[in-house]
């Protein structure tokens, strides 16, 4: 169905960079990765995370904005691809059908 | 102010973060400690920073790839497609014919490694695969006895019959037992067509052929050595006996045997690697039937007359079987008091290398033991070998990146247009490996040259061609791959890892520490040369003395005639009337030993009469009243044997007169109560104990009767009718005119005397030169791994030549810019080198002098080590080296300095 097989992490990071719409970068990634979602990570899994996304063209990124904060050094800015949100959307529409498919009640019985 | 996170955590992110993301990490990482400083503090901030530096370090860091690579990794072109090879082949070839003298100097130099190491591979393989060839060899012994006489201990190879016989029935382990005599030469005749010919025949029991895998031609290995009065011969002896080799049935006549032999199988040659080289066996079942045979042999728990192989069963420990085989013998023989008896078991394999200090036991005197291997030329060898394969490899790393600087445009250009590191370090690697191989290839070519003289040499068969086992093709083929792969990675990682701007600029690459190294390696070998060199002379002096040194006899022109039969031996008196009538020859003379023995000579236990508590230990020889004549022996006091009745007179030489303390001969009586036996013990000279006694009439000048090694021991020269030793040879003074037809005439003699002799002769001269024969091998070896050592070095020395006129091309021009002559630089420059020889000569001297001088105590008549022998190898060493050396300077400071300075 899908080309390339999104992990779950790395829906969560695709998501994070969509949701911050051209403002993603490591730091803002892992600040909202905290932020929404209460996952404290090393920043080398947000940094190869991301780098992975870029190789399965998910995501792209540019250099640029750089502060005095980070001593004059530019950010790697990412944002989303045709692609990465296809992808995104494509998982969205797979669980709502799968949603549509489950019995009514089954989760409330099974659950508690 | 701004928090900063710690240097060190930030100095190792700079150096092992990628360098491509370096920048956004580095700010990322900042950015983040300042938002836990504000939010956690410095202690929180810090430890989150560790911690995301050590997640972005390699290995759990991801590289990014190049953009490009997302995209087109599927179409780029490999460095090993083969239109890259092509183009590295065309350049590498280019290069190397640019530079023929370089391309030249690097071939000469691996060729050289690879051929020593594929020659001394072949050696090694040889000598290590001795007696391998039987299927069963790791399970085969040889039976050693240890036998301590009152304190003498003796180690020989052999057993007794029972201890074959029994340890087979009576022992588990023991799958099989043979035993083998050597009883010694005699004629073995064919009787269609009778030729005397001494023969030294082996005689084994059936097993022999079960045990070992001697490949049988012709006949059956189960029953060849069953029947009596049977023989087997290999396909050499038929050729010579029958001149074919279908001879079964064929019937013999051996010397010792009354019964014709009938040949029950033909053996094949032993391959060169073999202990064994035996060409005929007679079946010991032919003396099965013999009254002493059935006498002794039954009782014969004790004796060493068999050499006794054995086969163990599988996954048998040696150690617990020999231990059961003393036991066995000890519970049927009582040893004397204090004599004490044991057997041990050696492997098969170890019988060629590692039989020092056993005696090859079994076997008649005048029966050759097993030859040995020395383990000490094993290592000598293969230390030559990697030695100079490590040599040759370093020589080509020196050479070739010694002239990098004038690749470096090629390296800038092939950068700049896109090559990457990893295609530059395949292309010198590719070239290292086509360099080696073309190498390799002639090293084959050198080696099939070199080949006969190194047989000869060694003593061996060797060869390298399609029919060599596997095992060396791969070992050689290895070792080329590895010596070009290492060889050619330090230039190659070297050259491409520089900038391309900087290497289109024109710069000169400098790295002093690799250049010490050098220095030290060059010191290095020419210290080895130069003690090479200061040994050789030695050894040359030495071989030259011991050739030229009066012996105290005149060994020149003298026919040695082998005594082998009785009738040759009683009717001397009448054979020495008739040579002397021969009009060539001088005089003769009849004894039991001649100077320069290469049998063993009989020693005695001497003392004056009466005084048997000063026994003295002496070599003992009978002679007639020519010996002295004959010889040239002077006699110094007394007089010399005159008649027949002198049979009980001995002469004796200087040093046994001292030792008995006799100064003028006037018929003191002597008593020599005891004779050495084969063994090395001493028996008594009469069975019933008593002395023989003598009278002392002469004292004759000493001379050499040994082998230069040795001191000159005491020496009896007893008369030709002694007890202790009968007359084995004849020794005529002959005349330099028409050798052969005098030898014709001895021959006359000898036959007619006795059909049955075989007329066997040497000269004594050539007899003498084997003693040194060993001397003169090392010698050869010495020379050669002397020039070995002096042209690796020079190729060393040539290599650290071109590099230092290379890095100091532009001061040469300057200096010349300024008026310094051709001359004045070529001496500048050799300076530096000639220090570096002088150093190494500074050390070798020492070494030298230890090393030679610690040697020659191994010869008890030597020549003393003089201070010109240093001198010369020091001026040879220094004369090399200039050579070497002036090419390169004279190349450089003749150069024109507008060249050199024209470019910056």
């Amino acid at each position: 169905m899908r080309r390339t097989y999104l992990g779950e992490f790395e829906e969560v990071v695709l998501l994070m960079v969509a949701i911050l719409d051209g403002e993603g970068y490591g730091v803002t990634v892992s600040q909202a990765l905290e932020e929404h979602t209460g996952r404290i990570v090393t920043f080398g899994t947000v940094h190869n995370t991301l780098i992975r996304l870029e190789e399965k063209g998910f995501v792209r990124s540019e250099l640029g904005g750089a502060t005095t904060e980070r001593g004059g050094r530019r950010k790697r800015l990412f944002r989303v691809t045709a692609l990465g949100s296809r992808a995104l959307q494509e998982i969205q529409q797979l669980r709502q059908d799968l949603w549509q498919l489950l019995p009514p009640n089954t989760l409330r019985l099974g659950g508690v | 102010m701004q928090p900063t996170p710690p240097r060190f955590a930030r100095w190792l992110l700079a150096q092992f973060h990628p360098d491509d993301t370096l920048e956004e990490v580095e700010g990322d990482l900042d950015e983040l400690y300042t938002y836990w400083y504000e939010r956690a503090g410095p202690t929180q901030a810090t430890l989150r920073y560790l911690l995301d530096v050590v997640s972005v370090m390699p290995p759990f860091v991801r590289r990014r790839q190049r953009s490009e690579d997302y995209y087109q990794s599927k179409c780029r072109t490999s460095a090993l497609h083969p239109v890259m090879l092509r183009n590295y082949l065309k350049i590498s070839l280019r290069t190397l014919s640019r530079n023929k003298l370089y391309t030249a100097l690097n071939v000469a130099g691996l060729t050289f490694g690879i051929s020593c190491f594929l020659l001394i591979g072949l050696y090694l393989f040889d000598e290590l695969t001795f007696d391998q060839q039987h299927r069963n060899a790791s399970r085969m012994y040889r039976v050693i006895e240890h036998k301590n006489v009152k304190g003498e201990g003796t180690t020989v190879a052999a057993g007794s019959y029972k201890l074959a016989e029994e340890s087979k029935k009576n022992i588990a382990e023991v799958e099989k037992t043979a035993r083998i005599r050597r009883t010694g030469r005699a004629n073995l005749i064919n009787p269609e067509n009778p030729v005397n010919f001494q023969e030294t025949v082996t005689i084994a029991d059936e097993n022999l052929l079960q045990l070992f895998d001697f490949p049988l031609l012709e006949g059956d290995k189960n029953t060849a050595l069953k029947e009596p009065n049977s023989i087997i011969l290999n396909e050499d002896l038929a050729m010579r006996l029958f001149d074919k080799t279908q001879v079964m049935g064929k019937t013999l006549k051996f010397g010792f045997m009354d019964s014709p032999l009938k040949v029950t199988g033909i053996l094949k040659n032993h391959p060169r690697n073999s202990s064994f080289d035996f060409n005929s066996v007679i079946s010991d079942a032919s003396f099965y039937n013999a009254d002493y045979y059935k006498q002794t042999m039954a009782s014969d728990w004790s004796s060493s007359s068999f050499s006794v192989f054995v086969l163990l069963k599988p996954n048998t420990n040696s150690e617990s079987v020999s231990a059961k085989m003393t036991n066995l013998i000890l519970a049927n023989y009582k040893p004397e008091i204090g004599t004490s008896l044991s057997y041990s078991l050696q492997p098969l394999k170890d019988i060629h290398l590692r039989s020092e200090g056993i005696l090859d036991g079994a076997r008649n005197s005048n029966v050759e033991a097993i030859p040995q291997g020395n383990l000490l030329y094993i290592n000598i060898f293969s230390f030559i070998a990697l030695f100079v394969l490590c040599i040759a490899g370093i020589n080509y790393m020196n050479l070739s990146t010694a002239r990098a600087s004038n690749r470096l445009k090629e390296i800038g250009v092939r950068k700049s247009i896109g090559a990457e590191r990893s295609n530059l370090v395949k292309q010198f690697l590719f070239e290292a490996l086509l360099v080696t191989s073309f190498s390799f290839a002639l090293s084959l070519l050198v080696v099939n040259v070199l080949l006969p003289s190194f047989n000869q040499f060694t003593n061996k068969q060797l060869s390298l061609g399609f029919g060599t086992n596997y095992r060396i093709w791969g070992m050689a083929i290895a070792a080329t791959a590895i010596i070009g792969l290492l060889s050619g990675s330090y230039p190659a990682f070297l050259l491409s890892g520089f900038k391309p701007v900087l290497l289109l600029k024109g710069l000169k690459i400098k790295h002093s520490g690799s250049l010490s190294l050098r220095k030290g390696l060059v010191v290095f070998q020419f210290t080895l040369s130069t003690v090479l060199i200061v040994g050789t002379i030695v050894l040359f002096q030495q071989v030259r003395f011991m050739n030229t040194t009066n012996l105290g006899f005149n060994k020149d022109l003298m026919v040695v005639i082998d005594v082998n039969t009785r009738a040759a031996r009683d009717r001397f008196e009448t054979i020495k009337t008739e040579m002397e009538k021969i009009p060539s020859v001088k005089n003769v003379s009849a004894t039991s030993r001649v100077p320069g023995e290469w049998k063993t000579i009989r020693m005695v236990k001497i003392n004056p009469q009466g005084h048997t508590d000063n026994t003295n230990v002496s070599y003992l020889f009978g002679a007639d009243k020519d010996f002295t004549k004959t010889y040239d022996v002077k006699l110094l006091k007394g007089r010399n044997f005159a008649n027949p009745a002198d049979s009980s007179t001995v002469l004796l030489n200087e040093t046994a007169a001292k030792l008995l303390n006799i100064n003028e001969p006037s018929d003191q009586p002597v008593e020599i109560p005891l004779v050495s036996e084969r063994g090395g013990g001493f028996e008594p000279v009469n069975k019933d104990n008593t002395p023989f006694k003598a009278r002392v009439i002469g004292i004759v000048k000493d001379f050499h009767f040994q082998s230069l090694h040795d001191r000159i021991e005491p020496l009896i020269l007893a008369h030709i009718n002694n007890p202790i030793h009968h007359i084995d040879y004849y020794t005529a003074r002959i005349d330099a005119n028409n050798i052969p037809e005098t030898l014709e005439k001895l021959k006359t003699v000898m036959v007619n005397a006795d059909q049955d002799d075989p007329f066997e002769y040497h000269f004594l001269d050539q007899q003498l030169a084997r003693f040194y024969l060993e001397d003169a091998r090392r010698q050869t070896l010495l020379i050669w791994v002397a020039l070995a050592t002096i042209f690796i070095a020079c190729l060393g020395l040539f290599g650290l030549a071109t590099y230092s006129a290379e890095q100091r091309i532009k001061e040469i021009g300057v200096r010349k810019v300024l008026g310094a002559s051709v001359v004045n630089l070529a001496t500048l420059l050799s300076k530096d080198f000639l220090k570096l020889v002088l150093i190494a000569n500074g050390i070798a001297f020492p070494i030298a002098w230890w090393a030679t001088d610690n040697w020659l105590q191994e010869y008890a008549y030597h020549i003393e080590i003089k201070w010109w022998m240093f001198a010369v190898a020091g001026v040879l060493a220094i004369t090399i080296a200039l050579l070497t050396v002036s090419y390169q300077a004279l190349k450089a400071a003749s150069m024109n300095p507008l060249k050199s300075l024209q470019t910056e």
